[in-house]
């Protein structure tokens, strides 16, 4: 197909396929930052480069749906984050979650810095992935609340809740202080991979008390 | 954004948990920032890239 020539396009065609163009630039602008978001959410770099790729090719199905000055970054996060969760639904029926934490965000051993620092990927692997998300979005990214509310569609009160209990628990967990009391309808709305794995240590750690 | 800190008071040491949250904010950033530097896959940009010139 040869290429638009604008020039001879009415206004209107003229603005569309200006919006177009500016709609790829946008997405290839914001693949760094989705990047960081999918990897916070599956905890794997190959599930993180699965995820995106499924997100973009998602974005650009539904392209028409954007609106023009509206968003473009929530709108993404959006689509990432909904794309994750039906992968989770759909795995859970299929697939065992006892994943191995210590995978969790791999990379050579050369590259690895210090003991403290495997103990972090380990242990943020371990958390749901509603709080890793935040606090990465949060410490990170460096979003406020609200942009982090408007990309996730989550309240601000709940990202609060969720990046203070994330830090809390990493800390607990880290300096072997008290564990962050977790209720369970938390662990429920927290989608993620991490806290089922959590659950499933947990009730293997009360199993090998009670043998 | 910085993480739930608490207000420092010039001069004095800082709490445990500030200390916390600086090393865990340096932590992650060492962690993330990578995935961020790294080149966009080129299977990724050749997909945008079709969909832009159909």
């Amino acid at each position: 197909m040869p290429p638009l020539d604008v020039a001879t396009l009415p206004d209107a065609d003229v603005s569309a396929v200006q919006s177009q163009e500016c709609f790829h630039d946008m997405l290839v602008g914001c693949l760094p930052r989705l990047r960081q978001q999918a990897m916070a959410l599956t905890r794997r770099r190959a599930d993180a480069d699965d995820l995106v790729q499924a997100a973009v090719t998602n974005a650009l199905a539904a392209q028409a749906s954007f609106i023009p000055g509206t968003n473009f970054k929530a709108w993404m996060a959006r689509i990432l984050r909904n794309r994750f969760l039906s992968d989770v639904r759909r795995r859970r029926e299929t697939v065992e979650m006892d994943d191995a934490p210590q995978e969790a965000f791999s990379r050579p051993a050369s590259q690895e810095a210090s003991i403290a620092m495997d103990e972090l990927r380990v242990n943020l692997a371990r958390l749901p992935a509603d709080q890793r998300i935040a606090l990465m979005m949060s410490a990170v990214q460096g979003l406020s609340y609200d942009e982090m509310s408007a990309e996730l569609g989550v309240a601000v009160g709940t990202l609060k809740c969720r990046v203070f209990r994330a830090r809390k628990q990493l800390q607990a967990w880290l300096l072997g202080e008290a564990p962050v009391d977790a209720p369970a309808k938390a662990a429920k709305i927290d989608a993620g991979l991490g806290a089922r794995a959590h659950v499933k240590v947990n009730r293997a750690a009360t199993r090998g008390l009670h043998a | 954004m910085p993480l739930d800190k608490k207000p420092g008071v010039r001069g004095r040491t800082p709490s445990p948990d500030a200390a916390f949250d600086l090393w865990l904010q340096r932590g992650l950033h060492a962690m993330f920032d990578d995935v961020a530097k790294e080149p966009i896959p080129p299977e990724l940009l050749a997909l945008i890239d079709r969909d832009r010139k159909r």
